[in-house]
């Protein structure tokens, strides 16, 4: 029956050929739509596993993709800092953090404004290769701090002149590679320690680059873009918490909890990921009703390329079934014609997706596709079941196909 | 039915249906055909001749008959299963357009019962594939055959799995009279020589002369 099956999808190329790329394509779309969701919620998470602490405080009921704006005013951060067991303060540092937004690299980018003192603590290991995370010191932050007087007026120059020192970026490596669009040498050239970026209708300049991994791609001071988005006020957009070492976070996170009431929630570093993947939900049901629709699409080619094979094999159904073969096994035959083209369809679209995601990689750099054992093989199964799903129609039609009828089929 | 006898029907009746309208083409067709007989039936077009040999070959049910014995087996009635299994073991056919299978060789096909059955080729196809004059062509597929190379694979196909019955409607119709000849020649030998029951519709007086036993029909009867 193999070799039977096998002479026959050998007879006809073409059409076998594009039942195989049609799967493959199907393969592909499905293995690259969930590759590029999973493996963009898990950069984003694990880049936020970077970070030197243990707990997160969120809006409550708030989308962590969207989190936006500043809902935390100052007196929640001395909320966490105030609570403490009998051994002292649970935090050993609270990190707040104020998203913006820059278009950097050819796409949106996520802003991280934060304070260069706790650099470090986003940093963790990771170097610093060239210039410097911002300015320890920070003399624009120290001015706010020291209660400078803002420009009088909303004199442009005036407003840049009392920013200007704080209007620092730090990005990382993979960004930098990326780079733009330089029209004047008609290139994509990566970033440059001095290069100026406009962020929130400012002209900022990058003044440090760091390894790939932190949590954020774009860092600025976070003084500074409190100042231009809320004229100085402390708010924040989310917390880390840091505990002390011997606090269990577990307890800990149930006990900021209780304190900072229902505004908020906290959760472990560690469910960043899972929280992640469930504001994608809706998104992934998109896009797996997506893949899953163009999948069904290549199995509908199957079927039409099996009914059409098994339409024009009409007498030579009739002289297998002359020559006493079983409705059953003519099933078989159908079935195991499917599985070939499917196979070679999976292995195709395997291939096409390996392809696609290192085109992926040099076209949008900053993209992240997750091509996982684990998919491989969902993919896999996948195209195998459909493939045999699809051939049951035609196989069964050729079964019950009446062999003198068959015989006398011009 | 006596264990002479390789077919033997009475009061076969079969009528088509078409568009909602009957067409009767046997009526009533009686036949004793012994083991070992070469009997051919001869008639005019739509007289039912193939109705027949398809009926005997177990490939269409008949509308009515009081009895059908088929290579010893009472056949009325039988799940399709199980007359799917007397034509793989007892029956081989010709077809006058061949119905070689096109995208395997002509090794393949004759092997093909054999594959079907489930046994070992044991070296039966080359002898059997020279015995046809094909030696030399076992490799090529049905397209790169000329018609009467490939009626010689259809007749090795057939006899390959040594049926006891043999089935040829019109085996020369589409041959010219040299190959028509040769075929008939080739049927007679193994006639001869393996003892096959065979049964050959043909228009050709002829070649009919060939048969032990000549039967006429003409509107779905026989007409001895």
């Amino acid at each position: 029956m193999l070799a039977l099956a096998w002479a026959n999808l050998v007879h006809n190329k073409v059409r076998t050929g594009l039942s195989v790329l049609a799967v493959g394509i199907g393969i592909m779309l499905m293995l690259i739509s969930s590759g590029l969701a999973g493996g963009s919620i898990a950069e984003v998470a694990q880049r936020m596993q970077s970070v030197d602490a243990e707990l997160v405080v969120l809006p409550a009921q708030e989308n962590i993709i969207f989190t936006s704006g500043a809902p935390f005013p100052e007196i929640y951060r001395r909320y966490i800092e105030k609570q403490a067991d009998d051994r002292g303060p649970l935090a050993a540092a609270v990190i707040p953090v104020f998203f913006g937004q820059v278009h950097m690299g050819g796409q949106q980018q996520r802003l991280f404004g934060v304070d260069p003192a706790q650099m470090g603590l986003f940093l963790g290991s990771r170097r610093v290769l060239e210039g410097r995370a911002f300015d320890r010191a920070h003399a624009f932050a120290q001015r706010i701090a020291d209660g400078a007087p803002r420009p009088p007026s909303v004199d442009e120059a005036g407003i840049n002149a009392f920013l200007a020192d704080g209007l620092e970026l730090v990005i990382d490596d993979r960004l930098r590679r990326v780079g733009y669009y330089d029209e004047a040498a008609g290139r994509q050239v990566p970033y440059r320690i001095g290069d100026r970026i406009r962020v929130m209708g400012r002209e900022f300049r990058i003044v440090g680059v760091v390894e790939a991994g932190v949590a954020g791609r774009v860092f600025a001071p976070l003084a500074t873009l409190r100042e231009i988005a809320l004229a100085g006020e402390k708010k924040s957009s989310m917390f880390f918490v840091k505990l002390r070492p011997d606090v269990d976070p577990v307890l800990a996170a149930d006990r900021l909890a209780a304190a900072l009431g229902s505004a908020a929630r906290v959760e472990l570093k560690s469910a960043y990921g899972t929280l992640l993947r469930e504001s994608f939900a809706q998104v992934n049901v998109y896009m797996n009703a997506s893949s899953g629709l163009a999948l069904v699409v290549c199995f509908l080619f199957i079927l039409l390329t099996m009914y059409t094979m098994v339409l024009e094999r009409t007498r030579e159904t009739g002289v297998l079934k002359a020559l006493g073969v079983a409705g059953a096994d003519l099933l078989r035959l159908s079935v195991i014609e499917a599985l070939l083209i499917a196979l070679a369809g999976v292995a195709a679209g395997i291939l096409i997706a390996f392809a696609a995601k290192w085109v992926l990689g040099v076209v949008r750099p900053l993209l992240t596709v997750e091509l996982t054992t684990g998919r491989l093989l969902l993919a896999a199964a996948v195209g195998v079941c459909g493939g045999a799903l699809s051939a049951l129609y035609p196989g069964y039609r050729a079964a019950r196909l009446d062999p003198a009828e068959a015989l006398s089929y011009e | 039915m006596s264990d002479d006898l390789m077919i033997d029907v009475a009061g076969l009746y079969h009528t088509y249906r078409h568009a909602g309208v009957d067409e009767p083409v046997l009526h009533g067709v009686a036949l004793r055909v012994r083991r070992g007989e070469f009997v051919t039936i001869m008639g005019p077009s739509g007289c039912g001749k193939t109705t027949l040999l398809n009926i005997l070959g177990l490939m269409l049910p008949p509308t009515r008959a009081e009895r059908l014995c088929v290579a010893g087996r009472q056949t009325l009635g039988l799940a399709e299963r199980e007359r799917a299994r007397i034509r793989r073991t007892a029956i081989g056919f010709v077809f006058q357009r061949f119905n070689l299978l096109p995208t395997i060789s002509a090794r393949r096909n004759v092997a093909l019962p054999l594959k079907i059955r489930g046994e070992p080729l044991d070296g039966q196809i080359e002898p059997l594939l020279e015995r046809v004059g094909l030696a030399g062509l076992a490799h090529k597929k049905p397209g790169q055959l000329s018609v009467g190379q490939q009626q010689r694979v259809a007749i090795a196909r057939a006899l390959v799995g040594r049926p006891a019955l043999l089935l040829a409607d019109e085996p020369t119709g589409n041959l010219d009279s040299a190959n028509a000849q040769a075929i008939l020649s080739l049927l007679s030998a193994f006639h001869r020589e393996w003892g096959q029951t065979i049964l050959m519709i043909t228009h050709n007086e002829r070649l009919a002369a060939v048969a032990d036993r000549v039967i006429h029909m003409r509107d779905g009867r026989f007409c001895e």
